[in-house]
């Protein structure tokens, strides 16, 4: 069996390649772009190969994080990979069928358990059977959207499209320390996803922040709560505090609840860094996508294109248009039959468009 | 794939930082270690001693967390004092020896900036010398200024050609020194460049004896007391130079030349002698025409070299001195060897670095540069810059590198040719007239008759009338007489084998009548040879 989205042979561009070429410096020039390319050539069953992986970068070639994503990949559908070294610069990927089952993954605290769920919860999507996946590792990682992102703000949206997935945080581990677990449950989506259009918000429901400190004092989370609240108005506050064990950590999120949309903003605290500092840094973000018109802001924006993609098309307008979503649409546009275009509607509000190609 | 395994020893003051949360705020090299975005550590070795075991198994579950692929094996040991050198050194020494390395699938790094700087020094030394197949690895502090939060760890690779800069470094002062060998003559003869490089080499890293071997003029003496500038240079020695001829040693006085003697060793020893060996303690002794020197000097020479001690001439109290020995010649040593003339013993031990320095003719491509480098030294000597006319200096070289120039004075003869150009050229420069001289002299003074002239010059008409069979012959025998100083010492050498089976050797008497038999005798032969030299 093998329930890919579409089926290979119908896919590739010129019949006569059977590999997929990419360019590792391309664009955004980092982690993303394999991401992608391991997500897309899962479901698509089309091999790759990435050449010149972070090739402008101080240290090129694979990192740990980057590692683990093709590792996972690898395990989710039985692939043969060449070249997964660590400061590697070339990497061959050849899937195999995706199959359902029971996932575990330690990463580092270096790696984040978000990302790695990126980039297989979409093929485990469309696999034999149900999965459960595990990950442990770090939940809150300043270069990696925070587990509570992906659960108010991504799959709310990823419902909509047809998926099923439920996603738990079972243990807070913050950078560097790390040692928190994510579980997420995944049935198979039954047909073909739903093409989704994001157009607009709707209408506001509600404003909500979070602060969170483990082996930090209480304090610290209150002072940030009162300043989101005094920059952005009263709001539905909580303050988690967590066991000492699971941290040191100390991350403030603010989520703005619409109609057809919530977005979620996140920053984190530092030593030496005033908690008011952080505050103000998350209200600054979240009060730019309130007074904008756009429907999703950066981080979301990245998330939705492939999506979009695997449904054969869709719509959504955002504030930001960031590296990462231009390289996602480029790769997309590589393994799938679909093209991305991104206007200028409104001065600051792009539109994203996803379409299947004329044929 | 490959695995990284470091072996360390936990940090006892870096690494304890106690048990709260706040731990992760401070850097722990041995944690940070781990938590490397560019590096797994498979397995982690971590010495420690009894009193440190719960700051390992803390240390092992936080390393779980960061880094789930690193297996950590704690290794007891007992250190009484990690400042003791020689305790740690044992202690380390004993690890390298018995731990199960399997170099075929496992890569090894020491991670130095944990233990004490005895510890560190005992890694370096152990890793250094290849006991401990391993590279280092340091860790650092997060520099904050940065950006930095977890700190790096770099890895120190003790093979120096590895760093650009370094072996930069190496490579310039090494084309310096060689340069310096070269007396800054841009050379261009493969061979004799590579020839300079690896006794650049030698010279440097050894203090073993040189024996340097070519024509009188092919620059022996010359490169030897380079070499010795170049010690001294580098701080290798710190005593002379001291150069001697062993042709011009004879006797007794060769005896007292170079070992010395004591008061009233001989007739008119009125006053003890040091001797050339004694002047060359702490330097080089450069003996030039080694062949020469007589067997019981070579005895002598030989205890010298290899116990650095002899016993001066009449004198009953043996004295030191330590020196390199270079020793040059034009003689095949070898052959001497085998006729007894050269103690074989001897010829072993110095027979060590052995360099065959081409004569000019065989290098036609220096002559230029050699030009060059004489008219520049002219300039220095004289205070005269003198250059070539354009034609003239073509004609030079044109002649200069032919194989009609034979070049039997080799560089010697080359250096005296462009000074005697240089001193008739008028206002600083030299015309083909001068030059036209000049090969003019230079064909005078090598009128080595070619072979077949050789014969025809002797013979007169009977020349021609030889067969080849006879010629070759005949040609092997006057050669042979040319190296020899009367006719029985060239019969000896003519019929040293069959002489053996004879009661009464007449060699003397057969190589006569073989020379009658082209009407030729002893002393026309050696008149002949006379001019020819």
């Amino acid at each position: 069996m093998n329930s890919r989205v579409i089926p290979p042979a119908q896919h590739q561009k010129e019949p006569e390649m059977n590999m997929i070429e990419l360019n590792g410096a391309h664009g955004e020039g980092g982690g993303q772009i394999l991401r992608t390319a391991l997500t897309l050539s899962m479901l698509t069953g089309i091999p790759f190969r990435i050449n010149r992986i972070r090739a402008k970068r101080a240290k090129p070639g694979l990192l740990r994080q980057h590692l683990t994503a093709v590792s996972a990949a690898a395990a989710v559908c039985g692939a043969n990979v060449d070249g997964a070294a660590l400061g590697s610069t070339a990497l061959t990927f050849t899937p195999g069928a995706i199959r359902g089952g029971d996932y575990r993954f330690a990463i580092g605290s270096a790696g984040s358990t978000t990302l790695v769920l990126q980039t297989i919860l979409p093929a485990l999507w469309f696999a034999d059977a149900a999965s459960t996946v595990h990950v442990s590792g770090g939940t809150h990682n300043p270069a990696a959207p925070p587990v509570d992102f992906l659960q108010q703000s991504w799959l709310p949206l990823m419902r909509r499209m047809r998926v099923q997935t439920e996603l738990e945080c079972l243990r807070h581990g913050f950078f560097p320390a790390g040692g928190g677990e994510v579980c997420a449950k995944v049935a198979p989506v039954s047909g073909k996803l739903q093409p989704l259009t994001l157009e607009s918000r709707g209408e506001w429901r509600a404003t909500r922040a979070v602060a969170i400190v483990a082996g930090v004092p209480g304090e610290v989370a209150k002072r940030e709560l009162e300043q989101v609240e005094s920059l952005l108005g009263p709001m539905d506050t909580e303050l988690r505090s967590l066991p000492a064990r699971e941290g040191p950590g100390n991350v403030v999120m603010v989520s703005l609840a619409y109609e057809h949309v919530c977005e979620t903003f996140v920053a984190f605290g530092e030593r030496s860094l005033a908690a008011e500092t952080v505050a103000q840094k998350v209200a600054g973000e979240a009060r730019r996508y309130r007074e904008g018109g756009a429907a999703v802001g950066e981080h979301l924006a990245d998330q939705l294109a492939l999506p979009l993609a695997l449904a054969g098309g869709g719509r959504f307008t955002t504030n930001r248009v960031s590296d990462h979503l231009r390289t996602n649409l480029d790769v997309i546009g590589q393994f799938l039959p679909v093209r991305g275009d991104i206007s200028e509607i409104t001065p600051g509000v792009w539109a994203v468009d996803v379409q299947p190609l004329a044929v | 794939m490959r695995k990284t395994v470091v072996i360390g020893f936990v940090g006892t003051v870096l690494d304890y930082v106690g048990k709260g949360a706040e731990r992760w705020s401070k850097w722990r090299p041995t944690v940070c270690l781990c938590q490397q975005e560019d590096q797994i550590v498979d397995r982690l070795v971590l010495l420690h001693d009894e009193r440190s075991r719960g700051l390992v198994s803390r240390i092992t579950l936080d390393i779980a967390q960061v880094s789930p692929e690193t297996t950590i094996e704690p290794r007891e040991v007992v250190l009484q004092n990690p400042w003791d050198f020689e305790e740690v050194y044992s202690l380390l020494h004993d690890f390298a020896a018995t731990y199960p390395f399997d170099l075929d699938n496992e890569d090894y790094l020491i991670h130095i900036t944990t233990g004490t700087h005895v510890a560190q020094i005992c890694w370096f030394l152990l890793a250094e010398s290849r006991y401990l197949p391993a590279r280092l690895i340091q860790t650092s502090p997060p520099v904050k200024r940065r950006g930095e939060t977890l700190g790096t760890a770099t890895i120190i690779d003790l093979d120096l050609s590895r760093y650009d800069k370094i072996a930069q470094r190496f490579a310039r002062e090494q084309a310096e020194t060689v340069s310096f060998l070269k007396s800054g003559i841009a050379t261009r003869n493969a061979a004799f460049n590579r020839m300079i490089e690896e006794i650049e080499r030698v010279a440097v890293r050894s203090k073993a004896p040189l024996l340097l071997i070519g024509p009188t003029g092919a620059g022996k003496s010359f490169l030897a007391r380079r070499l010795y500038e170049l010690k001294r240079q580098r701080r290798q020695l710190a005593g002379e130079f001291v150069e001697v001829n062993c042709a011009t040693l004879r006797g007794d006085a060769a005896m007292s030349a170079l070992f010395g003697h004591a008061k009233g060793a001989f007739t008119g020893a009125a006053n003890e002698r040091a001797g050339l060996l004694r002047a060359a303690d702490g330097g080089v002794l450069f003996l030039d025409e080694i062949g020469e020197l007589g067997l019981d000097e070579q005895a002598m020479l030989l205890k010298a070299i290899e116990e650095k001690r002899f016993f001066p001439f009449g004198s009953d109290r043996e004295a030191s001195s330590n020196f390199q020995l270079i020793a040059g010649t034009c003689r095949d040593l070898r052959q001497w060897v085998a006729e007894g003339k050269f103690r074989e013993d001897l010829f072993a031990r110095i027979n060590l670095w052995t360099y065959q320095l081409p004569g000019l003719a065989a290098r036609s491509e220096d002559i230029e540069p050699n030009i060059e480098f004489e008219l520049a030294r002219f300039a220095r000597e004289q205070g005269e810059q003198v250059r070539f006319n354009t034609e003239a200096r073509l004609r030079y070289l044109a002649f200069a590198t032919t194989t009609q120039a034979c070049w039997s004075g080799n560089f010697r003869e080359l250096s005296a040719s462009v000074s005697r150009m240089a001193t008739l050229a008028e206002s600083g420069r030299i015309t083909t007239a001068v030059v036209d001289d000049e090969i003019e002299r230079l064909q005078a003074n090598w009128r080595l008759p070619g072979k077949a002239d050789a014969l025809a010059e002797l013979l007169g008409d009977a020349a021609a009338e030889l067969d080849v069979f006879d010629r070759i012959q005949l040609e092997g025998v006057l050669s042979v007489c040319r190296e020899s100083t009367s006719l029985s010492d060239a019969g000896r050498k003519l019929f040293a084998c069959s002489r053996k089976d004879k009661k009464q050797p007449n060699d003397a008497d057969r190589l006569r009548k073989y020379l009658a038999r082209f009407g030729l005798d002893w002393q026309q032969v050696s008149v002949f040879n006379q001019k020819g030299k």
